[in-house]
């Protein structure tokens, strides 16, 4: 066996956040090395030191003799490595033939494409990872597993010495991921490839890696034979326990009583199993769940954002789910995902931001200014928004003070709504915002008849955060625990295969 | 306050940008106003008669049917659509209008020309808006069929109508064409909508972020539909007037360009193709330049060419302040 690529001492900050904090790390030939961690442990940013992306701060990756102190992406793949994104790099309406050769076209002396000797070398390639369709099939035509299986030909076209796979199955039917593994697999023990496998299914890294490597705050925790490891270690490995005591200690009461305020009967969210749900009034409930497991579409499915199926009651009122104005008419607002995107006008003012919902109500019907930046002073006082400056764009304000825009624009006396629904609440927000947000909601919750459902990938969040919690895995859920749940059991259940399967109990977990 | 990671929490980055970024954001909005002035005192000093009240009046009835359709324009873009299919719809309003002015009477004919502009502004609302198709396609594919429903409605030119809507075209008032009076308080309806109203505030959201509009309960698609309305209604409204001011309607060439006039206008008024941004009273500037281009450039007898050219050339140099203002806020 031989080393294809080492790492030295490889370093990388993004202004005072240190996320890679000298890495130490070989993968060999031969063997699929898989690459653990919970979010924001450093992984993406040490697959991007990989493929050129992204250049460290300091350290070394050695392949061969070459020593490299960060590459471009062409050099990347000089040397040898090949990276495969969660995200297909396809293009739909090109054959299999033709995307294998993109921009590396066999051209004839006259300038042409030589289309036949390209479809016959990609058939090859086609057949050696087990694919049973032809290269002259338009990419647009085929399944997900089988578009998997052209970016894995078109990685190993070029004989790489690594290969990085980043989520390969994320996106695959269980049968189609199983065929993936075997492939995986298959490329390290015969074709001597040194194979990286970067996922959050912590069931295929038993079953496909021949090693594990933990990745934690920017640094390595520790590497194994997947041979010595069983699930129990693995569960420890990725979750931070040490967060979530301080975090439970400091947790408040909970303000929430025995009547239901939201009730979700028989929702299914397009096309999904349709799953029961309720959240009583003045209760937090977070939604917890992998990339995947309809964390997302539930919460988009009940603002109205997505079709839906099913029935939703407000304190027994019906709640339309056809759009978003239906929903929040009838009581339901959503704080998306992606701020940037989705929830804040970049260019307009913070009293804009925060009042564009709510002209219509604040207008008789001319506007009143007096009144509108009465009502803004109100909230920017209530949510600590620095700095508070009526006309400052949105743009401008860092990530938390952005999602207090966005979390704002339900709260203080234009707070109409009666259940708050967000998605990651504090995704890219600081420390210290990050809990003026949490004070925030569970200051909306408190209030007559209001309730919060959120979701989040992160458990500490979870944690920190829910008087309750629903676990979700393939849109069904798996089981919903106590906000006294330990991290690992939490993370555990999210990593079951569902119900059917789940080796937990949802009721009468004993309380830490 | 006291420690000192607080305060460099704070980012002084929020605090400087605006400051120095505003400045150069104030002077790129003042090109447009200071090329118009400097653009006006040459034509007054090379022609005595420019700047006189009868000339400037003259200009203003000429962009008046512009300066109608523009605001609707406007609006529209502001949210981030455009409309290419206003020309024709001019005509098919006009033409229907004449036809009705000679058989029907002007009342009826009236109704009948506004009608046919709703119903225009309704079709594309309703592919545009409610079913999301490509506004430049559809508005395209009624541009062409507009014209051919035109020239289907009445070969050549239609003429002769009652007294009224001649004596209406050259109407005044106080000295002050019926057009003009009409442009005016087209121009103040629209800023009342921008500035007083809930929905200029949506208009503006939807051309920032449509996703976030959606997605903080505004009807995008109601909005969309309304505005394709507001325009078709306008549109019918420019038409008619043209038709009053000619006294006849020649259904191959009224409104004939008029859509690449009204994007032009709002363009110069500084709206963003993108939308959401912009403001009613530079849309009024831009309106303006372009009129007084035409006359200025016809009192100077060089030919009207020169004035297509320098149309031209002002509308480059709205992109260019366009591409800098951009620059601008990334950088500050």
């Amino acid at each position: 066996m031989t080393t294809a690529l080492s790492m030295r001492g490889l370093r990388k900050s993004y202004g005072p956040n240190e996320v890679l904090r000298g890495v130490d790390l070989d993968f060999v030939g031969g063997e699929v090395h898989a690459l653990l961690g919970p979010n924001g442990a450093g992984k993406s940013t040490l697959l991007g030191c990989l493929s050129g992306a992204v250049r460290p701060d300091s350290g070394v990756v050695v392949i061969g003799d070459d020593t490299h102190e960060g590459f471009t992406p062409q050099q990347a793949f000089d040397a040898g490595t090949a990276i495969i994104y969660q995200h297909f790099q396809l293009i739909d309406d090109l054959s299999v033939a033709d995307n294998l050769y993109l921009g590396g076209e066999l051209k004839s002396r006259s300038g042409t494409t030589r289309i036949g000797e390209q479809v016959a070398t990609a058939n090859r390639v086609l057949r050696s990872v087990g694919a049973d369709f032809d290269a002259t099939q338009l990419v647009g035509t085929l399944s997900v597993g089988q578009r998997q299986l052209v970016e894995i030909a078109k990685a190993i076209r070029h004989r790489p010495s690594l290969l990085i796979l980043d989520e390969p199955t994320a996106a695959l039917s269980a049968d189609e991921a199983q065929l993936l593994l075997g492939l995986v697999q298959r490329l390290a023990h015969d074709d001597g490839i040194a194979v990286v496998y970067v996922t959050h299914l912590l069931r295929e890294v038993l079953q496909v890696s021949d090693r594990v490597t933990v990745l934690r705050d920017g640094e390595v925790l520790w590497t194994h034979d997947t041979a010595e490891l069983g699930m129990d270690d693995l569960i420890a490995a990725i979750s931070t326990t040490a967060g979530q005591a301080a975090s439970a200690d400091s947790r408040p009461a909970s303000s929430s009583s025995d009547r239901v305020l939201l009730d979700v009967r028989d929702f299914s969210v397009a096309g999904s199993p349709p799953i029961d749900l309720s959240v009583h009034d003045g209760e937090i409930v977070g939604i917890f769940g992998l990339l995947g497991s309809g964390r997302t579409n539930l919460v988009e499915g009940l603002a109205g954002v997505r079709p839906t199926a099913g029935t939703v009651t407000l304190s027994g009122r019906e709640v339309s789910t056809r759009s978003p104005s239906h929903a929040r008419a009838d009581g339901v607002v959503l704080v998306a995902s992606d701020r940037k995107e989705q929830s804040l006008f970049g260019s307009m003012s913070a009293m804009e931001n925060l009042l564009m919902p709510h002209y219509s109500v604040l207008s008789t019907p001319w506007r009143k200014r007096s009144r509108e930046s009465q009502i803004f002073d109100g909230i920017a006082e209530m949510v600590h928004l620095r700095p508070a400056r009526a006309t400052l764009e949105a743009d401008s304000f860092s990530g938390g003070n952005a999602q207090k825009l966005a979390v704002g624009r339900w709260l203080g006396q234009l707070g109409t709504a009666s259940v708050m629904l967000l998605d990651e609440p504090t995704q890219g927000v600081d420390v210290g915002a990050r809990e003026e947000i949490y004070h925030l909601l569970r200051t909306f919750a408190r209030l007559e008849s209001k309730a919060v459902l959120f979701v989040s990938s992160d458990p500490e969040e979870v944690l920190a955060l829910a008087d309750r919690i629903v676990v979700l895995v393939d849109s069904v859920v798996a089981g919903v625990l106590p906000a006294t749940v330990d991290e690992q059991e939490l993370v555990a259940l999210a990593h079951s295969d569902g119900p059917a399967g789940a080796a937990f109990p949802t009721e009468g977990l004993s309380h830490v | 306050m006291s420690s000192a990671p607080a305060a460099a929490a704070a980012p002084p980055r929020t605090a400087a940008r605006p400051e120095r970024g505003s400045r150069y954001l104030l002077a790129i909005d003042a090109v447009m106003p200071i090329a118009t002035v400097v653009l006006m005192i040459f034509f007054a000093v090379s022609r005595s008669v420019f700047l006189t009240v009868d000339n400037l009046l003259v200009v203003a009835m000429q962009v008046a049917p512009l300066m109608i359709l523009a605001t609707g324009a406007a609006l529209l873009l502001m949210a981030g659509y455009v409309d290419l299919s206003v020309g024709s719809v001019m005509a098919v309003s006009g033409v229907s209008a004449a036809l009705t002015f000679q058989s029907q009477g002007v009342l009826l004919g009236v109704v009948v020309g506004l009608l046919v502009g709703l119903v225009a502004g309704a079709l594309n609302g309703t592919l545009i808006g409610i079913f999301q198709l490509s506004p430049i396609v559809v508005t395209l594919g009624m541009l062409a069929a507009g014209r051919g429903l035109a020239q289907f409605l009445a070969p050549g030119s239609i003429f002769g109508f009652p007294e009224s809507v001649s004596s209406f075209g050259a109407g005044k008032l106080f000295g002050v064409s019926y057009l003009v009076i009409l442009a005016v308080a087209a121009v103040g309806i629209a800023m009342i909508v921008m500035n007083r109203l809930p929905f200029g505030r949506h208009v503006i959201a939807v051309g920032v972020n449509a996703r976030a509009a959606f997605l903080s309960g505004i009807s995008v698609r109601r909005l969309v539909f309304v505005l394709y309305l507001v325009v078709g209604l306008l549109a019918s409204v420019a038409g008619l007037l043209t038709v009053a001011r000619l006294d006849s309607a020649p259904s191959g060439t009224l409104g004939a360009g008029f859509e690449i006039s009204v994007l032009t206008a709002v363009l110069l008024g500084g709206i963003p193709f993108t939308g959401g941004r912009g403001a009613i009273w530079r849309v009024v500037l831009g309106v303006w330049l372009m009129g007084i281009l035409a006359n200025g450039i016809t009192l100077l007898n060089v030919g009207p060419e020169v004035s297509g050219i320098l149309t031209g050339a002002v509308l480059v140099l709205a992109a260019a302040l366009e591409g800098l203002r951009f620059w601008v806020r990334k950088k500050f």
